[in-house]
């Protein structure tokens, strides 16, 4: 399973003036889903691009299940899947035949089970132009799932899809990810990339800005967790002490919040402190900070580069 | 071979599903075939002998210049030819199958308009059906290697349109169509042989009469040779990608596919 699948080394890519990916590197391994994670314009969908073979760099050294994707094409579209951010399909082609021509190209049997479980089992005999925007991005993810690759780039997979279908989509990727295919994804949606990378690289205007597992980049962070706290008689709202390692941020609701560096020792003395007060605790959330707030903090601050 | 034939199968269906496929294949060439036929063949009794060579090649041009071009376009503005290649679909097959799949379409209509241009106003059948089949699918492969010539180097939609009329329009004029060569002016004799038509019309009054007129051997090479050098650049200029770059250099690139018709005209043949 540490057999590294995708390669990028140096990567550079511009348009006319514009550099889009500046120097990027990372490396995905087999059975492994990886996120690129960033915002518009910071070179997610380039790098992939370039990985798909689609857009030729302009240096570095790019690899796919050890295939070149500029000078092996052909040998590369066997093993890899793609969902590309923005394609199309002919108006006029059926779901039915979208999966009888592509599967004909990789030389497969159509996998009809795949269209029924991404919900377009009635949509098979349903015209291409017809269909509503969320249901063309759940044909092209079967189309890119479809043949069985070893690698399996997505774009901004989830973009337009309910949450049913979004829901079977993790669940595939999950399956992908078992079968021993290699994931990449470029996200915006942090809490997806949380829930299902096993790492990520945040990129920041074409660099990677840090780089790990979602938890590895959420720890590198400011360590700050939230604590919310409720209570039967709100004695903690009207008479908050300090609490060791916590500082108060002012009430929400009926909460209290707190920021901690030091959450097992606040929590302790926040519950003792109710218990002294004869008060009741009604809830506790212990919240700490996620690859989102993670991100905004890397975003927000110039950066030149770096590892979780 | 058989994912060749799966995407040429769909193509093929695709001509009767589009409506603007329909239109330009069967409707427009229909109706200007029965108004024309039913005009032209009682105003001037000898167009009947053009009649059937005429509107199989305006049938032709209509299905190569004014829908091979956009229906290429479009589909790589879309983004249709990024799903094509991510999916190993070749370049070859993008631009050989929509000119296999419209020939086959054409066969169905040329057939038709000899059956009904014979039965319904009299005109001329090809004294040699083989030999006619053989230069109609040479004038056809030099008028859809223009198409997807046009449709491989067009920038946008609205250029691929106006180079489609570009040609379209002074065939219909000047290319033997309605007026006979002959009938021309010296000038625009000459400047007609810069037109594809003109040489179609030769080598298709040929094949309906081969013994009374001589073989046209250089309209003939040169058609051959628009459609080997018009595939050739179509496939040198080809893009995925509408926002690949450079569409002034493919476009001036595409203009070498006049070369056979301007050595034609120079040789006056």
């Amino acid at each position: 399973m540490n057999e590294v699948m995708v390669e990028a080394r140096n990567l550079r890519k511009s348009y006319g003036s514009t550099q889009a990916v500046r120097d990027i590197s990372f490396e995905a391994r087999r059975g492994e889903v990886f996120a690129l994670l960033g915002p518009n314009g910071s070179g997610k969908t380039s790098t992939l691009e370039c990985l798909e073979g689609i857009r030729q760099p302009d240096s570095g050294r790019l690899s796919i299940a050890g295939l070149d994707p500029a000078r092996h094409a052909r040998a590369l579209r066997a093993v890899v899947g793609v969902q590309l951010q923005s394609s199309s399909l002919p108006a006029s082609m059926t779901v039915e035949e979208a999966m009888r021509f592509f599967c004909a190209y990789h030389g497969r049997s159509p996998r009809f089970d795949l269209v029924e479980r991404l919900g377009l089992g009635e949509k098979r005999r349903s015209q291409f132009g017809t269909l509503s925007v969320g249901q063309q991005r759940r044909l092209a993810l079967v189309l890119a799932v479809t043949h069985e690759p070893e690698v399996v780039f997505l774009d901004e997979p989830t973009a337009g899809l309910d949450v049913q279908s979004r829901a079977e989509l993790h669940a595939l990727i999950g399956e992908l990810r078992a079968g021993g295919a290699t994931v990449v994804l470029a996200t915006h949606d942090m809490a997806e990339a949380e829930k299902l990378a096993d790492r990520a690289a945040i990129l920041l205007r074409g660099r990677v800005a840090a780089e790990g597992s979602p938890r590895q980049l959420t720890a590198s962070g400011n360590r700050r967790t939230k604590i919310s706290v409720s209570t039967e008689q709100g004695l903690l709202l009207a008479h908050a002490p300090d609490f060791p390692g916590a500082s108060p941020q002012g009430p929400s609701e009926d909460y209290s919040i707190f920021i901690s560096e030091d959450p097992g020792r606040s929590v302790a003395s926040i519950l003792a402190w109710i218990d002294g007060a004869g008060d009741r605790l009604v809830d506790l959330r212990v919240e700490r900070p996620s690859l989102e707030e993670r991100f905004l903090e890397i975003a927000g601050t110039p950066t030149e580069g770096g590892r979780a | 071979m058989k994912a060749f034939l799966v995407h040429l199968g769909y193509d093929f269906r695709t001509g009767f599903r589009d409506k603007s496929k329909l239109l330009m294949y069967y409707l427009f060439p229909g109706v200007f075939f029965l108004i024309v036929g039913g005009l032209m063949s009682s105003i001037n009794p000898g167009f009947k002998d053009l009649l059937v060579p005429a509107m199989t090649l305006f049938a032709f041009m209509s299905s190569t210049l004014m829908t091979i071009p956009s229906q290429l376009v479009a589909a790589r503005e879309a983004g249709v030819f990024r799903s094509f290649r991510i999916n190993g679909v070749p370049s070859a097959s993008v631009l050989a199958i929509p000119t296999v799949s419209t020939a086959a379409h054409m066969a169905v209509a040329a057939a038709a308009i000899c059956a009904v241009g014979v039965l319904a106003y009299g005109a001329k059948a090809p004294a040699e059906s083989a030999l006619f089949a053989v230069t109609a699918l040479l004038s056809y492969a030099a008028y859809a290697g223009i198409g997807v010539l046009i449709g491989a180097a067009a920038a946008s939609g609205t250029v691929a349109i106006l180079a489609g009329q570009l040609v379209f329009i002074p065939s219909i004029i000047l290319g033997g169509l309605m007026i006979p060569a002959s009938a021309l002016p010296p000038a625009l004799a000459r400047l007609s042989l810069l037109l594809p038509a003109s040489h179609c019309m030769r080598a298709l009054e040929w094949a309906c009469a081969p013994g009374s007129i001589p073989l046209p051997w250089v309209s003939i090479g040169t058609l051959a040779a628009c459609a080997a050098i018009c595939f050739g650049l179509a496939a040198f200029v080809f893009q995925w990608d509408a926002r690949s770059s450079s569409p002034s250099r493919r476009a001036w690139t595409a203009f070498l596919g006049i070369v056979p018709f301007a050595l034609a005209a120079l040789a006056g043949a």
